[in-house]
């Protein structure tokens, strides 16, 4: 017989089985359903209660309770500090984009992961043929499943515990950098490098040792050693992905002219440590 | 030994059960229903499987929590805010509507994964049920996409930033990347263009094609039936050997029945 013929078979007599010895949905299957719809539906009321009162009492809703706060903060786009963090369940793909370095490799955590892990799905029952159904005797499957939990689980937990750095402690750091960077005096350098402290921008980048790497974003500390220029940085920090193609920094345009001018000085200023 | 009935209980059946017989004869709808509600099932299914009636649930709660969420909810970025401000704090028991649609959110993804965990440890992805696998992973897909396009909607500093990184993500993908950005932003900067086509996503677009696929995907699951746990030693569909009577007592997973009797062989 050939395999498709014995699954043929095994299909046959599961229907015949099921006929002959099953039990009716209602009300057998339908009772354990409905049991666990109302556990869903109790949990995520549940959920909901906790979430609103504990967020409630002291200043409105932007105070985290138990479960995060109400909402925070109105969006502001001109805004100087923020965290560009996704909901929980993008986590695995957010931390994975740590491990990635700009320009060579970003796009593999970008897209390239994504995309292979929907095509390994979609292709799974096309790939694992075998009739064998019983996990024990599945343990390449099995082993596969445990390896990416314990991968997806552990992305997922880095990227809900890493810390991006929080503005007023990175503007503590600035004269230390003005002293390293040897920018001290350089009026516009110090206005850039505080700018630079409290815009966000160590969310991504690392810059003398202080900031998270997101998305790929290199080092800055020697970002004035590549001889870019104050324009290129301007128009880099306008429009990014016009410079970069497909840059995935987001656009600081709103900042205003000055200031960009200001945050470029800076950058420039900055030749890494001697 | 059924008491009769009398005349007027039966007047009153035959009124009572009119409509129904009316759409019935148009429709043809009982037919189905009956057929899905007395349904043969397998004996031995287990609490695991009743992880898809579950995710079903929490996609309802999102659907009626929803609709809603949009009678208050103003779409553009001057009023977005404050509309949900209004919706947590004034609406009569609108912190719970927008909760449960939050946290249900949540809910529902974490259900397609154990959903999906538990067909994987059943070996339920393969022959025939291939296809119901496929639009499973489609349907979890587009249930993330769903997540991240309402994640956009109450316009505050976490949505708004959390978007920027995203789309710009997208954008950096090769070939349609860029243009996938531009169609997501709809112009050069986020604001209300965006906002507009993550609204109309969210509700329209994104919430069709699952209630679609859904549909499929239940279509598939009730014509195939659902596997039996391929560890049960009285499993639909069991190989037998020639005059082997069902084994009793209670097998589980991590004490395996005799071979053959519950899994459906090895090939070759
Ligand atoms: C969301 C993450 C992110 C944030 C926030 C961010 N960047 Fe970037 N940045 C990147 C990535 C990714 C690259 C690499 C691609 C590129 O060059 O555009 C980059 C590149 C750069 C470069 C190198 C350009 C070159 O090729 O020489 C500079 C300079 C820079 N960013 C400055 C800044 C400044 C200043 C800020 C804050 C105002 C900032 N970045 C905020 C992600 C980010
Ligand atoms: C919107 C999300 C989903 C809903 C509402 C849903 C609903 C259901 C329901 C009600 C069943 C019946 C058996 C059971 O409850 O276990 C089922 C079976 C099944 N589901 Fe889903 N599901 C969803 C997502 C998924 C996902 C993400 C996958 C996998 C990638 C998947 C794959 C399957 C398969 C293969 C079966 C057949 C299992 C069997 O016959 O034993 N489904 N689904």
């Amino acid at each position: 017989m050939s395999s498709l013929e014995k699954n043929r078979a095994d299909h046959k007599r599961y229907k015949e089985d099921v006929k002959k010895e099953g039990k009716p949905f209602f009300p057998y299957a339908l009772f354990h359903d409905s049991l666990m719809q109302l556990v869903v539906v109790g949990v995520i009321i549940a959920l909901s209660v906790i979430w609103k009162f504990t967020a409630q009492h002291e200043g409105g809703g932007t105070h985290p309770g138990l479960l995060g706060p109400l909402y925070t903060e109105k969006a502001d786009p001109g805004t100087v500090s923020f965290v560009p963090r996704p909901d929980w369940y993008f986590y695995f793909l957010f931390y994975l984009l740590r491990i990635f370095k700009w320009p060579d490799s970003v796009i593999l955590g970008t897209v390239g992961i994504p995309t292979l892990l929907l095509v390994i799905a979609i292709a799974l029952p096309f790939v694992d043929r075998r009739r064998e159904r019983h996990p024990l005797r599945r343990p390449v499957a099995m082993i596969t499943a445990v390896l990416v939990i314990v991968a997806m689980g552990t992305l997922t937990w880095k990227g809900a515990v890493a810390k991006e750095p929080i503005a007023s402690e990175a503007g503590a750091l600035v004269p230390m950098w003005a002293q390293k960077q040897g920018f001290k005096g350089n009026a516009d350098a110090e206005a850039g490098a505080k700018l630079f402290s409290q815009s966000g921008c160590l969310n991504c980048h690392v810059y003398t040792g202080a900031g998270g790497q997101n998305l790929g974003a290199p080092e800055l500390t020697a970002e004035g050693a590549k001889g870019r220029g104050i324009d290129w940085q301007i128009k880099h920090l306008q429009c990014p992905s016009c410079v970069n193609a497909g840059s995935p920094m987001p656009s600081f345009k709103t900042l205003g002219a000055d200031n960009l001018k200001k945050l470029a000085t800076f950058l420039e200023a900055s030749k890494g440590p001697k | 030994m059924s008491a009769r009935k009398s005349p007027r209980q039966q007047q009153l059946e035959a009124a009572l059960l009119y409509p129904v017989d009316w759409l019935d004869e148009r429709t043809g709808l009982l037919g189905g229903l009956r057929y899905f509600l007395f349904r043969n099932v397998p004996r031995d299914t287990n609490w695991m499987q009743t992880l898809g009636a579950a995710t079903l649930t929490a996609f309802l709660v999102q659907a009626i929590t929803g609709v809603f969420l949009a009678m208050f909810y103003k779409p553009d970025p001057n009023s977005a805010y404050e509309s949900i401000q209004h919706i947590t704090n004034d609406v009569t028991f609108g912190w719970l509507v927008r909760g449960m649609h939050r946290w249900g959110a949540s809910c529902f993804i974490i259900l397609m994964f154990l959903h999906m965990g538990r067909v994987f440890l059943f070996g339920a992805y393969k022959y025939p049920r291939e296809l119901t696998w496929i639009v499973g992973v489609l349907l979890l897909a587009l249930g993330m996409i769903e997540g991240f396009t309402g994640y956009l909607l109450p316009w505050d500093e976490t949505a708004y930033w959390a978007t920027v990184v995203g789309i710009n993500i997208q954008a950096s993908g090769p070939f349609v990347g860029p243009f996938i950005g531009s169609i997501l932003k709809g112009g050069a900067e986020i604001g209300p263009e965006t906002l507009a086509r993550f609204y109309s996503l969210h509700m329209l677009a994104i919430p069709g094609a699952l209630i679609g696929l859904i549909g499929v995907h239940l279509y598939l699951v009730v014509r195939l039936g659902i596997t039996s746990p391929p560890w049960s030693p009285v499993a639909a569909g069991r190989e037998r050997d020639d005059e082997e009577a069902p084994p009793t007592g209670r097998v589980g997973l991590v004490s395996p029945a005799p071979r053959g009797s519950a899994s459906q062989g090895v090939d070759e």
